[in-house]
């Protein structure tokens, strides 16, 4: 051995030259997060190969659940680092451990918390097999995570297609629905196509800084003052055209609505959540810590970015009577909030955008998992109608839902509010009032589409132009329908939300589907919730109040992250 | 690199006062609510006994607080009392101070007085328990909003409101329930969208002169606004409120809502969630914009004018009677936004006196409306017919709360509007006269409506029942407000005696604030012109006793006007 | 910071090099024009990469010739003549129809475009970074081992995770290829809007899409199929559709 290692070493020698090569320390412990989920996504894959029958879905998830714990934990672990230490890079300074990226680590070991839960229940509904859902979240994890430590931008570039490629393939895996297919061939085509905007863009900055490291750039744009930059903002714009893609920032949006719908609905969720973390941790790192100096060239272009997004985001959503794809207009306009912190380029900016991105992820992914529930077998109908009377056939369903959805809009008491305050009280102090008014307008636009399902939820007559239908004598029997029906949903859910938070294991994988709804009403479609959804939703539902009322310990971890940049 | 938690400057407490060992009782009469919409919201569904009770207590409990309050309040002090105040968000300055004064001391016992009456008198049987939860959440954003001391706070508490009123609305409401929702919710959400950057930019203003992030209003207003800033600020808050409240040009939701929400929903809607909005105005734009509430009082005296004889038209034409009260709140609200823009103590006095006595009757109103409907199903006005002769009760109760509305001497009504028109004559005649003829209209809608709907012979319509007569239970849960509407109509003192020092203290640093770009024109020594021109002598000498003795704000103001 | 490099004259064996290299690349590109078998135009392809390797040969570029020839000449053209292999070799084309309408035009601008640009690069200096964009690289040894050096010290990280990469790939291919082929497709029923005429030939409709990509207004059914439960729930009845 040591014979073939000198002799190695000698052709390493002989080939490189005078010069020697000096490795870089690799400190595992930097990127612990990200190997915690590569090489758990490995061990899963290695055991769905080798185990004799086909395992359940619910293991996988556990699994994957735990892995998401494990990094979850990794990353305190850096965190706690962090805050004692300060920032540092570490292996060749290719990865920045700084607030900043840990918060990111968090946000996407939550989101591969709760997503399995969701997707446990749907793969089990669907009769869907295999390991590949968990697998791909998992890379998709990494990668996200891997976009948010980079210091360099073929990092990041690697990290954006780690994040994205799983994507893809998730879009597509429901082979039933053409929709599937069709999504994820668009999603792949569009995505290539943005990746490939987004490589010129680090090609031209290289070209224009002579390096892709970010600090480097940063310190040679502090070093030297540019007299013709024209390449340099070719390829900032051209980062900018990329990371708009992924994020579905409006003009680059239009992919969005069509894969949102298109996807399995989990996989949404997921998709959602995910691709806005990984995208929007880079998007403000290169361009608030990195790009500064160029501020007053790019802010006007993510000020244009931002309202587009804000104003058609809401806009388009309203006349949506599929309720997946208003789901995918509304992250539009979510996405136009964090752009809003990214707008402000402010410490105050960039802690609002990461806590609206980490209270964004948690209401999409259980927006995504209800609507995953209401659309029952098959997954191919959202329409609003499937949500009329909801409210009255699952009621705890149906409050988490509102709940959600409330949120969303940015109702009082609950973590939206707090995450649209944030971003629009950075855009304040950064003297965009413009923008302000703009945000908050939207978000009354807004209202009106997410309370629209609430109001169906709750209503049994359905949207307000049904109404008419009922008069009277109607009404007054309805009424009476409504006061006979005494099924008691509450107790059984929350009774299920309570023993699969204990036992998730345990507990029946799935639990029976209602009985028909009551006469009068034939054809209501039905709705199971299988417990692993109920715990997720139960995680998603629990943050936004808990946090809406209790919003401190939250915005301290965003605003510290920003402090230890 | 690291800063501690405090993250945008430091944070100031102020404004722990004497309230701070004291029995938290603000902080408890907006938690009480809350706590037993959780627990109602616990019970078994069909436990329908049970919710009511609970959410009656509930109330009540609310209502008892409220007049410990009322107790523990001490008349003649123009400043906050009962004042707790605890950091809640530090990162963004948000605290969680509560305090009372004159003028929001009887908002929230007006409040806690309407609530109880709102449960009993509600009709709806369709899931009670949703019902109890919405309407007691309702309450608790309510008295949070004439509580809060903290900006953020209050837009905090005035946005969950919406929440509460959508459900009541959409679940309990008429037929065109969820247009009138929806529509709702979006006006009153998008206008408040501008009163949050409006805080926010105020607050950042404050922080550059000052250093200090801070929601607490009591900072806020010594904050240095240029002319332009003072303004836009001041038009943003003013939206919110405009709609909210309603005035003119912003009502188009509230005759949607009004009519279509259930009887209780429209109760609170226009006896409380319409103070809201103008208890913004005096609370927040006379108390932080001086200089803009001076240069655009004309245009706000005009558009409340406006409604005045806007809403009496409308409603004269009505055939809904309900529609026809909610237009007639909208004029009785141009009374209340006229008293306050007239920028004199007695007729902002009359102003929030307004909102107290409007709060009563409109509350009546819509409940007597909300009997007849359940007896006739209907709101149709040439439908009703003569019920005067199998109800004669009901119809002299209705009497009562009609006179009130339209301002006969020795009810209620007319208290609020008489301070209000005195006060405005003093400083806008001409707005004064015109909303004078207000008065005239709603005697001329009301007495017609009246009559078309109790005089005349009720025809037999086949298989209807005769109109019956009013049970004790809705007996009982009117004599509470026939009570009060007689009471303060004979004896408003009580009342005057506590709003008089605060609003004496708005109107001093309104004076103080604005003087030195435009001088009020004949600011009137509040107590003296009171006296001369207020119906009540025994009332008002003793208020001028209570406002002249020790207390700093009325000594000054007396010196400043002469 | 690329004032001192200087460009060497070319000598004979470079210009012989040069010239030979260029006669491939030119004659390979018009043959992949103009040659009647597409396994012709693209082994004419394969020579005009080729002779863009050796251009880079020539201009000391080592590396980027070995990434020439293993990722165009290796990879590209092999998985064309697949295709190609695959669609039938006899399949006759019309070559001179234009598939698009404008092509010639489109692809002369586009031609001149490219020109333009690299004869303004070529031509003018960036005022850039650290590095000259028409110098040669920094220090000694050859681009080779500057690169594998960068592989493992600078870019040791992007370099690793691009295993991860490889990995997506596998699995990716893996699950959309595979045909769920042991589990039985659930009959999807299909209830027809009545308002908006779906296309009836075909059994999937457009289930849930959108054909405008770019964010229409309108809303968006076309048609709206409800899955029937294998267990017992009752069809929907067209009344479920929503109101439009």
């Amino acid at each position: 051995m040591t014979g073939s290692t000198g002799v190695l070493g000698a052709l390493a020698a002989h080939l490189l030259g005078a010069g020697g090569l000096v490795l870089p320390h690799l400190n595992y412990s930097t990127i612990l997060p990200e190997l915690i989920l590569l090489g758990g996504m490995l061990v899963i894959l290695a055991a769905s190969a080798l185990s004799p029958r086909p395992l359940p879905t619910e293991v996988y998830a556990t699994a994957t659940v735990g892995l998401g714990i494990a990094s979850l934990i990794a990353s305190l672990v850096l965190w706690r680092d962090v805050t004692s230490h300060g920032a540092f890079t570490a292996i060749a300074r290719s990865i920045d451990v700084d607030g900043f990226a840990v918060f990111f680590l968090v946000v996407v070991s939550c989101i591969l918390i709760v997503a399995p839960m969701f997707a446990a229940g749907y793969l089990r509904r669907e009769g869907i097999t295999g390991c590949e859902y968990y697998v791909l979240a998992l890379i998709s994890g990494s990668g996200a995570m891997f976009m948010a430590s980079a210091n360099d931008l073929i990092l990041i570039f690697l990290g954006l297609e780690i994040l994205s490629i799983p994507l893809y393939v998730l879009a597509g895996l429901d082979h039933r629905r053409e929709a599937s297919g069709e999504a994820a061939m668009k999603y792949f085509v569009l995505g290539a196509f943005s990746s490939a905007i987004f490589v010129y863009g680090i090609a031209l900055t290289y070209g224009a800084t002579g390096s892709t490291n970010l600090a480097e750039i940063g310190a040679f744009l502090s070093r030297n003052v540019i007299t013709s930059n024209g390449v340099l903002l070719g390829g900032l714009a051209l980062l900018l055209v990329g990371f708009a893609f992924k994020v579905a920032a409006v003009p680059f949006h239009m992919w969005t609505p069509d894969v949102y719908q298109g996807a399995p609905t989990p996989a949404t969720g997921f998709m959602a959540a995910m691709a806005k973390a990984g995208g929007f941790a880079a998007l403000l790192r290169v361009f608030v810590s990195t790009f500064p100096t160029l501020r007053t060239s790019w802010q006007p272009v993510v000020w244009v970015l931002a309202i587009l997004t804000l104003v058609l985001g809401a806009v388009v959503a309203i006349v949506q009577n599929d309720v997946k794809r208003m789901l995918a207009y509304s992250s539009i306009n979510h996405a136009g909030f964090v752009l809003l912190g990214l707008e402000a380029a402010t410490a105050r900016g960039i802690a609002g955008s990461l806590y609206y991105v980490f209270v964004y992820s948690l209401l999409v992914l259980g927006s995504f998992a209800v609507v995953a529930a209401v659309g029952g077998n098959g997954d191919a109908d959202h329409d609003i109608s499937r949500y009329r009377g909801l409210g009255r056939r699952r009621p705890v369903l149906a409050v988490g839902f509102a709940i959600l959805l409330l949120a969303q809009a940015g109702a009082p008491f609950t973590t939206g509010f707090f995450s649209k305050f944030y971003v629009v009280e950075a855009a304040v102090a950064a003297h965009s009032y413009a923008l302000a008014v703009i945000a908050m307008g939207s978000a009354g636009v807004a209202a009106f589409f997410y309370l629209r399902v609430v109001f169906v939820m709750f209503s049994d007559v359905g949207i307000a132009g049904a109404s008419d239908v009922s008069r009277g004598g109607g009404e007054i029997a309805r009424a009476g329908a409504v006061a006979a029906e005494v099924r008691e949903q509450d107790a059984t859910l929350l009774g299920g939300a309570g023993a699969s938070a204990v036992a998730t294991l345990v507990a029946p994988a799935y639990v029976a589907a209602p009985e028909l709804a009551p006469e009068g009403t034939p054809s209501e479609p039905e709705v199971s919730v299988s417990p692993w959804v109920t715990t997720g939703l139960v995680l998603c539902v629990g943050a936004t109040l808990v946090f809406g009322i209790w919003p401190q310990p939250l915005v301290d971890f965003a605003h510290q992250a920003t402090l230890i940049f | 690199m690291i800063v501690g938690s405090s993250a945008f400057g430091p944070i100031v407490l102020t404004g722990i006062t004497q309230g701070q060992r004291a029995f938290p009782y603000l902080t408890t009469m907006v938690l009480v609510p809350v706590g037993v919409a959780l627990l109602v919201a616990l019970l078994p569904k069909g436990s329908t006994w049970a919710i009511r009770a609970a959410g009656m207590a509930g109330s009540l409990g609310v209502l008892g607080i409220a007049a410990a309050v009322l107790d523990q309040f001490q008349s003649g002090d123009g400043g906050y009392q009962m004042v707790s105040a605890h950091s809640w968000v530090a990162p963004f300055g948000l605290s969680w101070t509560l305090g009372v004064d004159g003028v929001s001391l009887f908002l929230v016992l007006m409040t806690a007085v309407l609530f109880p009456i709102a449960l009993a008198g509600a009709t709806e049987r369709t899931n009670p328990k949703a019902f109890t939860v919405w309407v007691l959440l309702l309450e608790a954003g309510c008295i949070g909003s004439f509580l809060s001391l903290d900006l953020l706070l209050f837009f905090l508490f005035f946005e969950t409101t919406l929440v509460p009123v959508y459900f009541i609305i959409g679940g309990w409401g008429h037929e065109r329930r969820g247009y009138a929702a929806t529509k709702f919710f979006v006006y009153t959400f998008a206008a408040s969208a501008f009163m949050l950057v409006g805080i926010l930019a105020l607050v950042f203003i404050h922080q550059g002169q000052t250093g200090v992030t801070t929601f607490d209003i009591r900072q806020l207003a010594n904050t240095h606004l240029s002319g332009t800033a003072d303004v836009l600020l001041f038009c943003s808050f003013t939206a919110a409120f405009a709609v909210k409240a309603p005035i003119f040009p912003f009502h188009t939701w509230s005759p949607d809502a009004y009519g279509e929400a259930p009887a209780a929903g429209s109760v609170l809607l226009a006896g409380v969630m319409a103070k809201l909005g103008t208890y913004g105005i005096v609370r927040f734009d006379l108390g932080l914009f001086p200089h803009a509430v001076v240069v655009l009082a004309p245009l706000l005296l005009s558009l409340g004018v406006i409604g005045i004889i806007y809403g009496g038209i409308v409603a004269a034409v009505q055939r809904d009677l309900k529609r026809l009260v909610a237009y007639s709140s909208l004029a009785h609200l141009g009374f209340i936004v006229v008293g306050a823009f007239a920028l004199t103590g007695e007729a902002l006095s009359g102003s929030v006196l307004q909102m107290v006595n409007h709060g009563l009757y409109t509350t009546a109103l819509f409940l007597l409306i909300a009997m007849i409907y359940r007896r006739r199903g209907t709101f149709s006005i040439p439908k009703l017919k003569g019920l005067q002769g199998s109800a004669p009760v009901m119809a002299g109760v209705f009497t009562v709360v009609m006179l009130a509305s339209i301002g006969v001497p020795g009810l209620n009504g007319f208290v609020g509007e008489f301070l209000i028109l005195a006060g405005t004559f003093l400083t806008h005649r001409w707005w004064a006269v015109v909303a004078t003829a207000g008065i005239i209209l709603a005697a001329v809608y009301l007495l017609w409506a009246y009559q078309q709907v109790f005089h005349g012979k009720q025809e037999p319509d086949g298989d209807e029942a005769p109109f019956a007569e009013m049970t004790w239970r809705e007996g009982l849960v009117l004599a509470p407000l026939v009570g009060l509407i007689v009471f303060l109509g004979v004896y408003p003192q009580p009342l005057l005696q506590r709003i008089t020092p605060s609003v004496d203290a708005i109107v001093l640093h309104l004076e103080q604030s604005a003087h030195p770009k435009i001088p009020l024109a004949g600011q009137p020594v509040t107590s003296t012109v009171a006296a001369r021109l207020d119906p009540y002598p025994s009332a008002v000498t003793v208020s001028i006793s209570s406002s002249s003795g020790s207390r700093r704000h009325t000594r000054t103001n007396v010196k400043g006007a002469k | 910071m690329g004032g001192a490099t200087v460009v060497a004259a070319a000598t004979v064996p470079d210009a012989l090099t040069f010239a030979i290299a260029a006669v491939i690349c030119v004659g390979g590109a018009f043959g992949v024009v103009l040659m009647r078998s597409p396994v012709h135009a693209a082994l004419s392809l394969v020579a005009t990469l080729f002779g863009i390797a050796v251009l880079f040969v020539e201009e000391d570029a080592q590396f980027l010739a070995a990434v020439q020839v293993i990722v165009y000449t290796g990879a590209i053209v092999v998985l064309f003549l697949f295709v190609i292999m695959l669609l039938g070799v006899d399949r006759k084309e019309r070559v001179l129809a234009d598939v698009f309408k404008g092509q010639r035009v489109v692809a002369l601008v586009l031609g001149l475009m490219v020109l333009a640009e690299v004869v303004l690069l070529g031509r003018s200096r960036w005022t850039t970074g650290a590095h000259s964009a028409t110098g040669s690289l920094e220090g000694s040894g050859s681009n080779v081992a500057k690169l594998g050096r960068a592989l493992f010290t600078a870019y040791l990280v992007p370099f690793e995770v691009t295993s991860a990469l490889l990995i997506v790939a596998v699995v990716g291919a893996v699950v959309l290829a595979r045909r769920p082929d042991h589990r039985p497709v659930e009959p999807i029923e299909e209830v027809e809007v009545p308002l908006v005429p779906g296309p009836d030939d075909d059994p999937f409709g457009a289930v849930g899409t959108d054909e405008d990509a770019g964010g229409s207004t309108a809303p968006d059914e076309t048609a709206s199929t409800v899955p029937e439960h294998a267990s017992s729930e009752p069809e929907h009845e067209p009344a479920e559709v929503p109101s439009t």
